[in-house]
């Protein structure tokens, strides 16, 4: 069994590596002033900047497929890409990505879709929730009634990312009220904020937030069908669970960031003559946060690894989601303990990881919904104890 | 133009560095990248190339864990790498390290190398001038701009107080500092690539050197002792009664500040 990384996954790596501490680190302290501020961390210019900077050698749609001018990287490639993304907390992400489930779209709507958002010239959302389903997202109310050629669509999604910013959304409604929602009864739609719907920022704990959409009696050409009529539920399956690994491999980046700090201030921090380091309470705090941290980072790397080898990876995935999100959360919370009155200031990143951590425990699948899919195939029987070594 | 780029394999700077137990440089166990300012050789070489045409040679001397550095610079964009790697090199001064890389120069036959003006751990800067004279060419030094017009170079050679203008005809050695250019990053195809470019090893056999002139057999300087920096000391603390002034200017005349 070998655990070391590939010299190219290495060179990857060192070359996003570099770049963030030279380019992106140097925001951090601005970031956080904004913040306080009440203003965005990170412009959309800024972010475009960036992206151009990184896109210039190279670092482009880790996932897009060449032919859209990405790298079409391995998962675990992105997964160590992500990492090393996750070690700043400047809101900045490599450019040219564009939701997976764009590339079912056919010919026209590739042109005016899937490339102007690689290209950063459009804005996408995804919408799926809904005030009345969230983990149980075959609930779903929004109503797309076919008229002529067209389609009306009537309701309301909540909790949509990006939603304030996009210009076009993703969106899925019940297209067939006769039909289970998951196999045929629901439809994807490209939607252009043109046509009429409208959002609503919706402000949470993290920075930023995400919208809620109104569609009130909205007309999309029956050309915006994304896939297929019916084929709604599937594709929003497809789009929530591609996301899974790559969520906790940001998360590992923080965790390292912030553990880093506790031990630098557990190291230099006086009280009662001696430093922090030398209470025992500390060191386990520190023990308990690197064990959980490298057992997360191979739970990740291994789901990364299934993707790449083709196989099933929704329950590894889930695996890595869960732990990855309830890591971070943890060690966040040490780190911030360590550094007591220091950790609570909005002078210190901590306060602010803890608040958008937390979220990782929410979106794009609950801890409760990981739980539920890793104890199902176990319980019915899907999967083996042990995974690919059993 | 046949330009050949000289890297060193250097702990980062940027961690925990130290001597091993036989005073020589700790690489084992240490954090080990390209010397920073030998990625602006790089750039420089890989500007020329991109303006002149020709090749690009990477020229390295080291252990074999400087293969990962050797494949860092091909990952920027030179065609080639030549590892001269041999265990009888452990220990050598600077004197016999630029015999050796002279010798692989010989084999390249460049007309201009390009190197960093200084490396972050040994940070004697000799190796520019003691190839330069051991080929028989010129030595432009200290290079903050480096113009090639057919078989002329010319530098501008930093200094304390400005800067110099030198000229000197190919084949020459160059040492730039990290004011000459902004090093690119490695591209994603340049990293892909980087595995399939050549890379010759060479041992001291190979380049027609004994053992016993090099490495610590035929080293002409040896580190005998070697301690860690003492603490920075306390500064001295002025309380303003008043006179806070007097006492400020007579502390910084006393220490020859004014």
């Amino acid at each position: 069994m070998d655990f070391s990384l590939s010299d190219e996954e290495k060179a990857v790596r060192e070359t996003a590596r570099t770049f963030i501490r030279k380019e992106v680190m140097p925001l951090e302290q601005e970031v956080l002033r904004r913040e306080r501020a009440h203003e965005p961390g990170l412009r959309l210019d800024e972010l475009r900047e960036l992206q151009g900077k990184a896109r210039a050698f190279g670092f482009w749609g880790l996932a897009t497929p060449e032919e859209y001018g990405g790298m079409d990287l391995p998962a675990v490639m992105q997964s160590l890409i992500w990492t090393e993304i996750g070690r700043s907390w400047v809101p900045f992400r490599f450019g040219g990505e564009a939701d997976n489930i764009l590339f079912f779209a056919n010919e026209e709507q590739k042109a005016e879709f899937l490339v102007p958002t690689i290209e950063g010239e459009r804005i996408s959302c995804f919408a799926i929730t809904e005030p009345g389903a969230g983990s149980d997202a075959a609930n779903i109310r929004m109503t797309a009634r076919r008229d002529g050629d067209d389609w009306v669509l009537d309701g309301e999604k909540t909790f949509i990312t990006n939603g304030n910013d996009a210009d076009f959304a993703i969106v899925v409604a019940v297209s067939d009220r006769d039909q289970d929602v998951r196999a045929g009864g629901s439809t994807a739609f490209l939607v252009d904020r043109s046509m009429g719907w409208r959002s609503e920022f919706i402000p949470t704990m993290g920075e930023g937030g995400p919208a809620s959409l109104v569609f009130d009696s909205v007309r999309v050409p029956g050309r915006n069908v994304l896939g297929e009529v019916g084929q709604g539920f599937a594709l929003g399956m497809q789009w929530i669970g591609k996301g899974r690994y790559i969520i906790p491999s940001h998360a590992v980046g923080v965790a390292e960031r912030a553990l880093r700090m506790a031990i630098e201030h557990a190291n230099t921090r006086e009280t009662f003559g001696k430093t922090l380091s030398t209470n025992q309470a500390i060191q386990w705090m520190i023990a308990d946060s690197e064990t959980e941290l490298e057992a997360a980072r191979w739970l990740i790397l291994r789901a990364a690894w299934t993707v790449d080898q083709g196989t099933d990876a929704r329950h590894a995935s889930s695996m890595a989601k869960l732990y990855g999100a309830r890591m971070v959360n943890d060690v966040v919370d040490r780190v911030l303990q360590i550094h007591g009155g220091m950790g609570y200031t909005r002078e210190l990143p901590i306060e602010r990881w803890y608040r958008q951590m937390r979220l990782l425990r929410i979106f794009e699948g609950t801890d409760e919904m990981q739980r539920l899919i890793i104890s199902r195939d176990l319980l019915r029987g899907y999967t083996e104890i042990g995974g690919h070594l059993a | 133009m046949n330009i050949v780029v000289l890297v060193k394999q250097v702990p980062d700077s940027g961690s925990e560095r130290g001597l091993a137990g036989d005073n020589t440089v700790e690489r084992q166990s240490a954090n080990n990248v390209i010397n920073e300012m030998d990625e602006y050789a790089i750039e420089e070489a890989l500007r020329i190339q991109a303006a002149e045409g020709g090749e690009v040679t990477i020229l390295t001397m080291g252990p074999e864990r400087a293969a990962e550095s050797i494949r860092k610079a091909l990952s920027m964009g030179p065609d080639k790498a030549v590892h001269v790697i041999d265990d009888a090199l452990h220990g050598s001064c600077a004197l016999s390290t630029s015999k050796v890389l002279a010798a692989a120069l010989g084999t390249l036959n460049p007309d201009l190398v390009i190197a960093g003006a200084e490396s972050t751990d040994g940070r004697v800067q000799v190796m520019p001038h003691m190839i330069a004279e051991r080929l028989g060419i010129a030595a432009l030094t200290g290079a903050r701009k480096l113009t090639v017009d057919g078989g002329t170079l010319t530098i501008e050679r930093q200094t304390e107080e400005g800067y110099e203008v030198v000229t000197a005809a190919t084949p020459a050695v160059v040492s730039v500092w990290d004011t000459i250019n902004e090093p690119r990053y490695p591209s994603f195809k340049g990293i892909m690539a980087a595995k399939k470019k050549p890379v010759q090893t060479l041992a001291l056999a190979d380049l027609g050197i004994e053992a016993g002139e090099v490495g610590f057999a035929g080293a002409s300087s040896e580190v005998v002792e070697h301690a860690k920096r003492p603490p920075r000391q306390g500064g001295q603390k002025v309380a303003d009664d008043g006179n806070g002034g007097a006492a400020l200017v007579e502390f910084l005349s006393s220490e020859k500040f004014v």
